[in-house]
Parts: C-alpha cells; structure tokens; sequence
C-alpha cells in the first residue's frame, strides 16, 4: 500500500517537473550536429558548406525559426578524415544530445557516419554525397541531395563525343566518390564509342603526377578526364603544363569551380572544363537573394558546396515544417514525398533516398569566367572554345 | 604493363632524379639531427612547411623572386631551429627515443597548428615559373630543374662545410662520440644548437624550392617527414653521403614504380624496398653508425 502510493507519488511529481520544463524546453534552440572539414584535403570545399549552414540558420532564424523554435548549428572539424566523422556523429549525439544532424562533407565521410546517424535513427540529409551506394545499401534515414558522382563528366564526354573525338584517359584519386566517378565516367565513355586508353588511380595526397602524366602523354588521347578533388586537380593541372601535354579537353570534376581555383592557376586554367553540380548563373528561384545574402555575410563568392549546404539545410527544415515534428520517422515521410525546387535545382528522391531529379552542369573556363557549356538548355547560346590550343599558345 | 617506350623512361628517370635530388637535401637535416643527437626530428617536415609558406608570403607580399628568398628562409628557420633546441629539443637528448619522438611530434603539430592559424588551410601557391624546357622529346618542369640545381649546390655546400671547416669537423666528432669529443675540448651544447638549425635550414630551403613547384597547406611537412626517414634508412643512418644515394634511389624507385605499376603503388613499392634493406642491409646502403 505504501509502496503504490510511493510509485503514485513519484508519478506524480515527475508529471508535474515534465509539465514545467515543456514550455522552456519547446522554446530551446533546435540544435542541429554536423561535423565539418575545416582543416585537411577537403578543408576548402567543407568551409563552404559550413557557411552554406550557417546562411540557412540565419534566414530561417530571421523569419522566426522552425516549429517556434530557432536553429542552432554545432560544429566540430573531422580534419577530413572518416573516422575523426564518426567519432564526432557519435560525440554530437550521445554527449551533446543534439536534436538532429546533416551531413559532413564529402562521400567517404557521409558514407562512415551514415552507419552511426542509422545506430541512432536520425535523419541525415547528406548534401555533399554524391555516390550512389551510399544511399543504395538500404538505408532507412539517408538522404542525397546532389547528382551521384557516375554522371559528373557526362557533359564532357557528350561534348567530346559530338565534337567527332576517339580517345579519353581517365585518371582518379583512389576515394569513393573520384573512384565512383571514374567508373561512370568510363562506362558513358563507351556508351558513346569513346576508347579508353588509360584508366588509372592515384592515393590520395600525391602531389607528383609526372610518371602518370609520362604515360598519359605516350597513349596521347584527345580528352583527359580527371576524377579529383581540389589539391590533386590544381596538381594535375601545373605538371600538364610542366610535361607539356596537350589533350583536346581536359576536365575535372570537383575542384575546378571553386574561385580559388582560377586565383591558384591563373591563365593555366583557362580552356579546363568542370563539373558543377551548381553555378550562380543557373535560373532557379531565390539565387539572386542567395548570392546577396552570401556575398555581404562572408565577403566572398559561394562555390556549389555552400549553395547544396544552404539547399540541404532547407530542404531537411521543410521537411520538418512539413512533419510539424522533429520525429525522424515522421520527418523520413516528409522527405520521401517532398518534391522541391531550390537555389541549387531540383530535389526528389526514390524510396531509397536517392536523388533523382537534379541536374549537373558543365563548365568552361573563359577569361576568368566559369562559362556553362552543358546541357544545351542551361547553356544560353554560350560557346565552347574548342580545341583546347597547346600551353604555350594560351 | 603499359608499353615503355625509350623517351618514357628517360622522361621518368629524369623526373625520379630531380625529385630525388631534393629528397637527399631535406633527408641530409634530418640525418644530421640523428647522427648527432640520437633525436628523431619529426617536426622536420614542418620546419619545411615553414620554408615554404616564408617563400610564399615574401612572394605574395613584396614579389620577391621565390630563389632570393632562400636568403631569409634560411637563416630565418635557422634561427627557429635553434631556438626549438635551446628551449625544448635539448632536454631530451639523454632521454629514451620515445621521449624524442613524443617531444618533436608536439612540436610538430604545434607548428602546423600556428600555420593553419596565420595563413589558414587554403592552398596557396607561388605562380612564378610554370611550364618546362622543352628538349627534344623531353619535357623538364622549369621548376623542378631549378630546384634540383640548388638542391645539389646546397647539398654540396653542406658536405663542403662538414669535411672541411672547424665546425663542420666538430659536428661530426659529437656524431661520432659525443664524450671524446667533449674530452678535445669541443663545446658540445653548441654544436648540438647549430646542427639543428643547419638541419632546420635545410628543411626550410627545400620549402622554399618545394613552394615553386606544388601549392602548399600547412600539412604539406608530413610527407616530407616520412620521406626523409625513409631516405636515411636507406641510406645509412648517421651516413651523411649515404642521404644522398638514399634521396636519389627514392625519387626513382617512386617514378619508376609509378611508370611500370601504377602511381597506387609507388609509396608501398618505396616501402617494400626499406623493410628489404632492413632485411639485408640493417646499416644502410652505404652503411650507418654503429650504435
């Protein structure tokens, strides 16, 4: 008898500290974990994404937050390394208790947290992953925003194809996602009667690609295709020029729409194709605002990364507006139905999280100018310079 | 296996050579430190990042030709070294290596940490001679020439400084024993200061030559790091020629492997080639210091 109303009691009292803390606690910031490369190879892409968060965070805060509530971020530096990201997803979320997370930068980092934000069901909207398996091992909270790495030449090997070329080298840094793309690469290649004579990886940090540019300038294919990240691209690029190789096209996927590129290589980087996932100039809804807003909060152009990061983080809060509740199964339904036009394009995924409706773009570099040259719809009339003229005529 | 043709192999063997010739310049420092304290440096690559990012600033600030710089990198790092053995290196030097180690790789990152502070993680690069000499078939990188050139001058001003000065001659008495050194009378506190900053000078001019050639980032020292205990290994710890055929004989196992195996493998080929040496040869191509 005691000991019932004991229980009785304690039920009661703690309804009761329950009922006072709900206001205090419903009013608290949402806190959303992420971690981020800040320091290591990925540290310039990863800077812009957290900047892309951030921008999000302030304008959603500015209209009055999401669900009443504000949005905090907090972020810690994984260095560039996969497991420094899972140590840190778990960190964020069993010490820190954050209410939700997004995804870091790049795939072999989204792709070794996954398995924690899984552990702990929380949703993760990843929007700097773009290899595909990551969201194709059956992942229930995974979420892809960009296109997957195996289409991210497709414009240069449609160009190069059209333009009557017949050989293409492929390089990649030996990672998930230049390895991933690499492979799409190669496979669209054939798909339009391109012929392979060089396909070959290099380890990630080499900074000296002359025996591999040696060998590519013997097969001596019209187009390079190189799978990079930003240092190896700017690498590769210098020692062309130092070997004297000079391919018809030469193209790269991550690395060379970022400004800096350009600051880095100078003229070198005239005539070099990219791929973009994102351009400022592309016609979507709020990219004047968002270059704007940008440009004032950090004094500096944003690169694709801080425009999916932007994207990504509005993209998972409409979800959430859209829930009305932060209950990952309740926000997974959200995402699932979602079909949304942002800053960076489209967004729409299959059942597994896969993004199926966005687009990539590519570029050329035109008197310091990154120049859509593909698709033809998103390109406005603009030219390609065609062929790429040996180094020392540029 | 690709097809190797003469003019590849060539191309590739000159390559191996002027990245080799580099390798034995840094290597030399840290081989010096080894021989003559029994300390393993493994803030050396950092000390080469310093070189590089004094080469870049000078450049980006007030143009100076990147080769000038090598005159204030120098003596700058010089200085840092010294002062890095005065306050910290030097009282680890009867300790256990361990305590060596430890102690330098805080150093270490201390040092990348001040540089991710001062110049942040971007890339920076030092746009001064791009592009090559065309000779025939062959293409030589204008920089990678250049830096070979001083690399070699500065080695053989080294060698010169050891073998025939004073100073170069007590250094490698403490190397050899440090206590009868210290019997004829040679101050070996001294020479323990200036052999780490002559070692942090030459780390530091091969930042400088190393700035022309790649973009730098405050982690770029590391790689140096292993290369270097890679090349005295090879070479012969406590051997200073000996860091010259180990330097040469690593940029071109890593050219050669790149160029008949893949550029995956080039690191694990130069690997292999040190647990061989090991194996086979434990004091080195040309023979260490017996301990």
């Amino acid at each position: 008898m005691i000991k019932r109303n004991l229980g009785a009691t304690a039920l009661l009292a703690a309804a009761a500290v329950l009922a006072l803390a709900w206001p205090t606690a419903a009013q608290a910031p949402i806190k959303v974990g992420a971690s981020i490369s800040l320091t290591g190879t990925y540290a310039k892409p990863g800077t812009y994404q957290k900047e892309g968060y951030e921008l999000c965070a302030q304008e959603v805060n500015d209209k009055g937050g999401v669900l009443g509530r504000k949005v905090e971020f907090v972020f810690y530096d994984d260095q560039s390394m996969p497991p420094t990201g899972v140590r840190l997803y778990e960190k964020l979320i069993t010490e820190d208790k954050v209410d939700v997370v997004m995804g870091p930068y790049s795939s072999a980092i989204s792709e070794a947290v996954a398995n924690v934000t899984e552990k702990y069901k929380k949703v993760m909207v990843a929007p700097l992953a773009a290899t595909t398996s990551i969201f194709k091992k059956g992942r229930k909270y995974a979420f892809m925003v960009i296109s997957p790495a195996e289409v991210y030449l497709e414009g240069l090997v449609d160009l190069a194809a059209k333009r009557g070329l017949k050989t293409i080298a492929i390089v990649n840094e030996d990672t998930l996602f230049p390895k991933t793309a690499a492979v799409g690469t190669a496979e669209l290649a054939k798909k339009k009667g391109l012929q392979i004579v060089l396909q070959e990886a290099y380890p990630k940090g080499n900074t000296d690609f002359s025996a591999l540019l040696t060998k590519i300038k013997a097969a001596n294919p019209d187009v390079i295709a190189a799978s990079t990240y930003f240092d190896d691209a700017v690498a590769l690029t210098r020692q062309m020029k130092e070997l004297n190789l000079n391919p018809k096209m030469y193209g790269v996927t991550v690395g060379g729409d970022i400004p800096e590129f350009y600051d880095l290589l100078k003229q070198n980087a005239e005539y070099i194709y990219g791929a973009t996932q994102w351009e400022p100039t592309l016609p979507y809804p709020g990219q004047k605002e968002f270059m704007a807003a940008y440009t004032s909060k950090f004094k500096h152009e944003p690169s694709y990364h801080a425009a999916a990061g932007y994207a990504g983080c509005q993209i998972y809060l409409e979800a959430v507006k859209r829930a009305a509740t932060l209950d990952a199964d309740k926000v997974r339904d959200q995402l699932l139905k979602l079909e949304m036009r942002t800053i960076l394009g489209d967004y729409k995924v299959d059942a597994d999280g896969f993004q199926t409706a966005h687009k990539m773009v590519l570029f050329q570099w035109q008197d310091g100018k990154k120049v859509t040259v593909w698709p033809d719809d998103m390109a406005a009339g603009a030219k390609v310079r065609f062929p790429t003229p040996p180094w020392n005529q540029r | 296996m690709p097809h190797v043709t003469p003019i590849m192999l060539g191309q590739v063997i000159v390559s191996g050579l002027l990245a080799g010739a580099l390798y034995a310049m840094v290597a030399l420092g840290l081989g010096l430190i080894f021989g003559v304290m029994r300390v393993l440096n493994v803030a050396h690559g950092p000390l080469l990042m310093l070189g590089a990012y004094v080469t870049y600033w000078l450049f980006s600030t007030v143009g100076l030709n990147p080769y000038l710089s090598l005159l204030v990198s120098m003596p700058l790092v010089f200085l840092i070294g010294v002062a890095l053995q005065h306050v910290f290196v030097r009282r680890v030097v009867d300790a256990p290596e361990l305590s060596s180690l430890l102690l330098t790789f805080g150093i270490s990152i201390a040092l990348v940490n001040l540089a991710q502070l001062a110049f942040t993680s971007d890339l920076r690069s030092v746009e001064f001679l791009t592009g090559s000499f065309l000779v025939g078939p062959f293409a030589f990188s204008k920089s990678r020439v250049i830096a070979c050139l001083f690399a070699a001058g500065i080695t053989a001003l080294a060698f010169l400084f050891l073998q025939k000065t004073r100073l170069g001659k007590a250094i490698r008495a403490v190397s050899q024993s440090r206590e009868v050194a210290q019997v004829c009378g040679i101050n070996v506190q001294r020479i323990h200061l200036f052999a780490f900053g002559l070692a942090s000078a030459l780390a530091a001019a091969g930042g400088t030559l190393v700035a022309v050639m790649v973009a730098i980032q405050p982690e770029m020292g590391a790689v140096y790091t292993f290369k270097s205990f890679l090349v005295i290994v090879l070479g012969g710890a406590g051997n200073y020629p000996g860091a010259l055929l180990g330097g040469l004989l690593l940029g071109l196992v890593e050219q050669l492997a790149s160029l008949f195996l893949t550029t995956q493998v080039n690191e694990a080929v130069a690997y292999v080639l040190l647990v061989l040496v090991l194996l086979l040869r434990p004091t080195g191509l040309l023979g260490g210091r017996s301990t």
